[in-house]
């Protein structure tokens, strides 16, 4: 009998829906006359939506992991990456995809379905990179790329107008360009309406995250990247957004119920950049010492959409008071929504990221953090040391496991554990099992 | 009451027993087979023999090390960062930060005057086995590992070797070597190299004295003359350096016996 | 002359030591990337110094920088936290890598350099006016912030003069490289790297000086005896490393051009005002220059520019120096030498750390050698 009660998650089968479908849609795109992209996570994926209902996309870092989660399948790709001639260190998660692309298998059965454009953003070094060299693989697809790396946002820094110029007038060259290379009139009006779902469902995520801070927490990070994976994957979707107005209903219910994801949660902590994606069972092991990840600025921040000042901590960003009327409206709205994005900030300063995660650790009611010190991932493992350092100064027990995201032979399970065992140790916190 | 502390390494097998949490009354180390419950079985019978200290005596037995899922008649198990941590305290109240650099593995911890941790490091992927790579080395230089130490202190000129990469700095001693490098500058430039890396791992958690130095390595003269110039201190090497584990599972078995 | 440069390499912390007694009240301003608009901080009569590592091992930023990044950046942070920039008034970044980053944003925290400033320079380079017009407003407000800093106002005229400062310089470089593309070259690569790599932390004027007089006064006339060489081109991510250098002439070539971060890409173009303001004219040149790989998308525009460099000075082969790690480099590094090697050109790769084995590395160098003069007899 466990410390506290608990439920499986009713919506849990319905996320997986979702995410199969995105795959098969993408794969089945030309079935019908449709279209279908390749970009990123961090997207503007808001303005396809604007060459109509029939445009699907495939979003690389997702796709990614579903490559690294299938240990023999990664394995495949990654050494016909490098058989191509790109070094180990880079990006797992673009290996795995290249090497989907060089083998011509696609992680969900088939062949590589090659995309008719690509619509991109660039923030870390590698973002345009993929792609470019995802178009050379495919023999030459027409790309457009969008700049990001303005600055960081309030509080941290001002969004001056001429750097929501500069990236909003890179969209609205680029919806040229995508009437161009895909020959269909751009419609406003969708454009408009994939925009607000945009901000409903990364405004809707952020709010799901906050409900995690009850003791005990309803939720465990292991189920969260199952739930905030669909952002990354459609943000501007209906489907989406609709899933989380849904979700947030259901997750309210179990925290105010006291339903707790981990039995014997008896401890709280959360990690940083993404998991070992084949060695999720990292997170089954936190909970024999009823030990749970309630989720990281990684889950909450990604796509979700937070406010933060000094005095109130993080608080999800309420929605805009108005949708937009028209199409410049609605690109300069969509900008400022996301250069406000938390995962954005430390591209500018490590001691903005700090301040995120100190903020998580207090308002979460944490009692240590363990940060994965993710050789795949260079973006989000940028600055972590200092991070690292900051988070010890404010008080939080901290500790760092090296590991990739995407390349499973970069990662010690043996020696992650024992190190789990150390952390838990210095923490007093005893083994309880899992029921 | 005697309590004992098993340390089930890759290389030996150490047991230390204690009698009221004060007296060292027993100390066994035993190279390990490949047979680990026999090598454990070894380690007991040979404490019987020394120390006429039997399992059944005791009230209590912690393990550690990495076999440590072995040892059956142990009470329960402890990470060797919590062993290493008691053990320096125990041998010394004064020190804050351990430093135990073993055959695979290092680590740096820092610790509280009642032998509690207070934060950790272990070598990374990058600076790889200092046991280990000194084995390496002195194969290269073709001296016996425990003239390797000596060897270095007679060295009259610094002499840079990469110290982010071991397989990088065995690449560079190929070159002094055909360089025709003095042996005593390439050994000092070869525990540098394995200096740096540890130093770098020790600033992760940040240095505060005293500092102790346990493991199979702080036997080596040439290693702890780096360690002590980088870190600009002197560094306390206990009697029974790869013991000190063990002793910290026998304190932690007095604690709850 | 030129061996002026060597001094200067040799002996670096101490001439902007020595700047600042000349210029008693004159700022030295360190900066980590070549994108950084040095224009504004010789409008301001500042020093600028380009931050570089000593290649050297260390053991002091593992706390500060995951091993994973770059030795390059470590090296550079290293520096600052063994006080070894101390005479820095301010340390300033240009965005591009995301690994010398790091450099930056932990030197601002623990180095105590007392003015620090991050200029997110775009990427998006291709995007042309969209980019330009970006920058320039960046560009407004950092001249105001080292206006605020100096307590001094820049005017156009102090632009233009700091424009016209820069572009001597570079002028003179690419004057003194012009002369590398004799078959007999009068000068090696190490000695140019010396030139190269001084221009980023001498003050502008006297470099340039000594440019011109060597061009003018030592090397027209100058034999090495460098005309039997195989010529190579060095191309990829940092290099200062001068043993590597000399290890590498040293079995048998002449290094005549590069394409790196210490190399040409620093002095390639000019500063044109051509009608705009100096701001704007200051944010086009550096959109338009040679590119760093991170700048360098939707198009590869690398591509052509690094083999027209190896066609001009006529290189038989290039070595690629790719610093261990990064990840700009290795981006582009597989259609680079695809591009050349399909050109004619063999490439052979080497990885850098902040030390090198230059034992084993001779052993490759001269088997590369070997393969580009079996080409010759045919």
């Amino acid at each position: 009998m466990g410390k506290y009660p608990t439920e499986p998650l009713k919506l849990w089968n319905k996320a997986k829906e979702l995410r199969q479908k995105f795959y098969e849609n993408y794969a089945k795109a030309h079935d019908k006359g449709g279209l279908r992209y390749a970009g990123g996570a961090w997207t503007f994926d808001a303005v396809p939506f604007g060459l109509g209902q029939d445009v699907y996309s495939l979003t690389s870092e997702p796709y990614g992991a579903s490559c690294a989660y299938n240990k023999e399948f990664s394995l495949r790709c990654l050494e016909a990456a490098e058989g191509y001639g790109y070094a180990r260190d880079l990006c797992s998660y673009m290996r795995n995809y290249w090497g989907s692309i060089l083998i011509n298998e696609y992680a969900f059965g088939g062949p590589f379905p090659r995309p008719d454009f690509i619509w991109q953003d660039h923030i870390c070094c590698s973002h345009a990179k993929w792609y470019q060299t995802m178009s050379e693989l495919e023999g030459g697809i027409p790309m457009y790329c969008v700049d990001v790396g303005v600055g960081a946002a309030p509080p941290f820094g001002q969004l001056k107008p001429h750097k929501i110029d500069y990236v909003a007038g890179q969209i609205l060259d680029g919806i040229d360009w995508l009437e161009k290379v895909t020959g269909r009139t751009f419609n406003d009006e969708l454009y408009i309406e994939a925009c607000w779902n945009d901000f409903r469902s990364t405004h809707t995520w952020a709010k799901v995250c906050e409900l995690n801070q009850t003791v005990p927490a309803s939720l465990d990070e292991k189920t969260l990247y199952s739930l905030y994976v669909l952002a990354t994957l459609s943000k501007a979707s209906k489907w989406c957004a609709d899933f989380y107005e849904e979700l947030y209903d259901e997750v309210k219910d179990r925290a105010s119920r006291g339903i707790a994801a981990v039995v014997n949660e008896q401890a709280r902590v959360m990690s940083d950049t993404q998991p070992p994606w084949a060695f999720l069972k990292v997170f089954r092991y936190l909970e024999e010492y009823g030990c749970v990840s309630v989720g990281s600025l990684y889950t909450f921040g990604l796509e979700g959409m937070w406010d933060y000042t000094e005095d109130k901590g993080l608080t999800p960003r309420p929605m805009p008071v108005q949708r937009p009327t028209s199409r410049e409206e609605a690109t300069r709205m969509l900008v400022d929504w996301h250069l406000r994005k938390p995962e954005y900030q430390h591209f500018y300063s490590p001691e903005y990221k700090s301040k995120l995660m100190i903020a998580i650790c207090k308002q979460w009611k944490l009692n240590g953090v363990m940060l994965h010190y993710n050789r795949g991932c260079e973006g989000l493992s940028l600055g972590i040391a200092e991070n690292r350092l900051a988070i010890q100064e404010a008080g939080f027990p901290v500790m760092t496991f090296e590991g990739n995201m995407g390349d499973e032979r970069e990662f010690d399970e043996a020696r992650t554990m024992a190190r789990v065992d150390a952390f838990m140790e210095t923490l007093g916190i005893k083994r309880v099992g899992r029921a | 009451m005697i309590t004992a502390g098993i340390d089930i390494g890759s290389k030996t097998v150490k047991i230390v027993a204690l009698k009221d949490a004060k007296e060292i009354v027993g100390q066994v180390m035993i190279l390990a087979g490949t047979d680990v419950k026999e090598s454990i079985s070894k380690a007991w019978a040979e404490l019987e023999k020394t120390a006429g200290v039997k399992p059944g005596d005791l009230a209590a037995i912690v393990a550690t090390g990495a076999g440590k899922g072995d040892a059956v008649n142990a009470r329960r198990t402890v990470t060797e960062v919590s062993a290493d941590a008691k053990g320096a305290n125990f041998l010394n109240p004064e020190v804050r930060t351990v430093i135990d650099v073993g055959a695979e593995e290092g680590r740096a911890i820092r610790i509280d005057a009642a032998g509690k941790v207070v934060d950790f490091a272990i070598n990374e992927k990058c600076a790889a086995g200092a046991g280990a790579f000194t084995e390496a080395m002195a194969r290269a230089l073709e001296v016996e590992i425990k003239e390797l130490g000596p060897l270095s202190l007679k060295s009259t000129q610094e002499v840079a070797m990469n110290a982010q990469c071991a397989v990088f700095a065995e690449s560079e001693l190929v070159t002094l070597v055909h360089a025709k490098t003095p042996k005593p500058d390439m050994a000092r430039a070869v525990h540098n190299a394995i200096s740096d890396r540890i130093v770098s791992m020790v600033r992760r958690v940040g240095m505060e004295e005293k500092v102790m130095l346990i493991g199979g390595v702080a036997n080596n003269v040439g290693f702890l003359d780096s360690l002590q110039r980088d870190l600009n201190t002197t560094v306390i090497v206990p009697e029974d350096s790869e013991s000190v584990s063990a002793l910290g599972a026998a304190v932690l078995a007095a604690e709850e016996a | 002359m030129i061996e002026m440069f060597q001094e200067w390499y040799q002996a670096r912390h101490e001439y902007a030591r020595e700047w600042k007694k000349k210029n008693p009240g004159g700022k030295v301003v360190g900066f980590f990337c070549t994108y950084v608009p040095e224009e504004i901080l010789l409008a301001a009569d500042i020093l600028p110094v380009r931050i570089l590592g000593s290649h050297e091992p260390q053991n002091v930023t593992e706390p500060h920088i995951f091993g994973m990044y770059c030795p390059f950046c470590r090296d550079c942070l290293a520096q600052g936290l063994e006080g070894r920039y101390d005479y820095l008034d301010g340390v300033m970044i240009a965005q591009s890598c995301l690994h010398i980053r790091q450099a930056f944003t932990s030197w601002q925290k623990h180095v105590g350099t007392p003015w620090s400033y991050y200029l997110p320079m775009p990427h998006h380079v291709q995007s042309e006016d969209r980019a330009v017009e970006f920058y320039a407003a960046e560009l407004n407000d950092f001249k105001k912030a080292v206006e605020d800093w100096t307590g001094r106002k820049i005017g156009d005229d102090d632009l233009k003069r700091g424009i016209e400062k820069m572009n001597k310089s570079r002028q003179a470089m690419r004057d003194l490289y012009e002369l590398r593309k004799r078959p007999n070259p009068p000068l090696s690569g190490l000695e140019a790297m010396y030139a190269a790599v001084t221009e980023q932390w001498i003050d502008k004027n006297e470099h340039a000086v000594v440019v011109r007089q060597a061009i003018d006064r030592e090397l027209d006339k100058r034999d090495l005896g460098l005309g039997g060489k195989t010529r190579l081109m060095l191309f990829g991510s940092e290099d200062d490393d001068t043993a590597f250098v000399k290890m590498v002439e040293g079995s048998g070539s002449v290094i005549v051009i590069d394409d790196h971060c210490t190399g040409s890409r620093y002095f390639w173009n000019d500063t044109i005002l051509d009608g705009d303001d100096p701001l704007t004219a200051i944010a086009r040149r550096y959109v338009n220059r040679p590119p760093c790989p991170t700048k360098d998308w939707p198009e590869r525009r690398r591509l052509a520019h690094v083999l027209k460099l190896a066609k001009d000075w006529n290189v038989a082969g290039a070595i690629v120096i790719q610093q261990k790690f990064c990840d700009p480099h290795e981006l582009d590094i597989p259609e680079q030498r695809r591009n050349l090697e399909k050109n004619g050109i063999k490439t052979l790769m080497l990885e850098l750390d902040v030390t090198v084995p230059v034992g084993q590395f001779k052993i490759r160098v001269e088997a590369f050698l070997e393969t580009l003069s079996e080409e010759d007899l045919f």
